[in-house]
């Protein structure tokens, strides 16, 4: 989905808060949220937990602090039918030894970013749309998250591959690094 | 009537949640005790200078840990999740961000500070990371080629930072004491030993 929790290459946010020494939590709350949202999110599966959160309306998302927006997407959890249901239950959380099958691409392959989104959940950012980079390498195999997220349990995995893109492609010339992003074979194409 | 505040929501959920017998409130605050502990032995900063000072020291660890993060740190997880460990050198920088939510290897290193969950660092890092780098005191070399790395699906990213010089015949207790968790995301080094 095109959501405000898409933040990667927005301007204006400005300097990176950096507090010295910070705790954990904050506040008491903090941490009793943090349990609770990943008590819900173990019913279901993490992909619903984030676009749980991404439902958030954009301008509550961005007045929230970090609990808060946790706190929100889990008074939503507790009423999610999949959640109540305990959905994921019998389905073991994937492994990351997970036998890799025949890979569409190789490392070296120049791939574009498919332009598929809908108002579902998508792990691809809105500044890799349509660009195109190189395969590194097929990372490893994981439950499709558009899926995992719409129904609540992890089903087949497929391959996820670490694509690399020159920076400046994606941002203009000035930029003179490497941005590197882990993305589902389904979200790749040829060039 | 005002609004509840997010302390006096959260205490709503929590009846609510022990009524539908989702969650047992008693095992809550040693699960936070836990998060919240520095030790070495749980997912802290301290574990993952630990296994820092590791691979610093021993070269099949760290040949293992680059190459088979996976079962590598399985002794040090909980829960086995495809992870990636990438090495900074004097040619060659990393540096981590989740720009989708907050995804952080927290396996090793506990929960994420503020700053790497700030709207700030994610929208930015992937834009201008020398311009962040310099935020956090870090300047790198021009020549150094500089990757960002976007954690946009399961696998976790830790950074390896270079050791320090002058450390020769370090312990590994030590060296441990050098790696600061900024150096492990990759906005920043290690502590250079005092001359």
């Amino acid at each position: 989905m095109d959501g405000v929790h898409d933040l990667g290459g927005m301007h204006g946010f400005g300097p990176v808060p950096i507090e010295a020494d910070e705790p954990v939590f904050h506040e008491v709350w903090e941490g009793r949220v943090w349990y609770m949202t990943r008590a819900l999110g173990g019913r279901v599966t993490t992909d619903r937990v984030r676009h749980t959160i991404e439902q958030m309306p954009p301008g509550q998302y961005l007045t929230s602090s970090y609990y808060e927006r946790w706190l929100w997407a889990a008074e939503h959890l507790a009423e999610d039918p999949e959640v109540l249901a305990d959905t994921n239950r019998s389905r073991p959380r994937p492994s990351p030894t997970t036998p890799l099958s025949p890979s569409r691409f190789r490392p070296g392959d120049r791939v574009r970013v498919r332009n598929v989104v809908t108002a579902d959940h998508t792990r691809v950012p809105r500044y890799l749309r349509r660009a195109v980079g190189r395969v590194e390498w097929a990372a490893f195999a994981w439950p499709n998250p558009t899926r995992s997220a719409e129904t609540g349990t992890y089903g087949e995995s497929e391959l996820v591959y670490t694509v690399v893109f020159p920076a400046a492609d994606l941002f203009g010339p000035p930029a003179d690094h490497t941005l590197a992003a882990d993305l589902a074979e389904s979200d790749l194409e040829g060039t | 009537m005002s609004q509840p505040n997010p302390a006096q929501r959260a205490e709503l959920l929590e009846e609510h949640l022990h009524a539908q017998g989702i969650i047992d409130p008693e095992r809550i605050e040693p699960a936070v005790a836990r998060a919240e502990s520095s030790s070495g032995d749980v997912p802290s900063p301290a574990m993952g200078a630990r296994v820092v000072a590791r691979a610093w020291t021993d070269e099949d660890f760290k040949t293992r840990l680059l190459t088979d993060p996976v079962n590598t740190l399985s002794e040090y997880l909980d829960q086995a999740i495809p992870m990636a460990v990438v090495e900074n050198t004097a040619l060659v920088h990393h540096v981590i961000v989740c720009t989708l939510c907050s995804c952080y290897p927290s396996g090793i290193l506990g929960n994420p500070p503020s700053w790497y969950k700030s709207f700030e660092y994610r929208s930015r890092v992937v834009r201008e990371p020398r311009a962040v780098l310099a935020e956090f005191g870090t300047h790198l070399d021009e020549g150094v080629e500089l990757v960002v790395h976007d954690s946009t699906a399961e696998q976790r990213y830790l950074v390896l930072p270079a050791r320090p010089a002058g450390t020769d015949g370090w312990s590994q207790e030590d060296l441990a004491t050098l790696v600061t968790r900024n150096s492990m995301i990759g906005t920043g080094l290690a502590r250079t030993p005092p001359a």
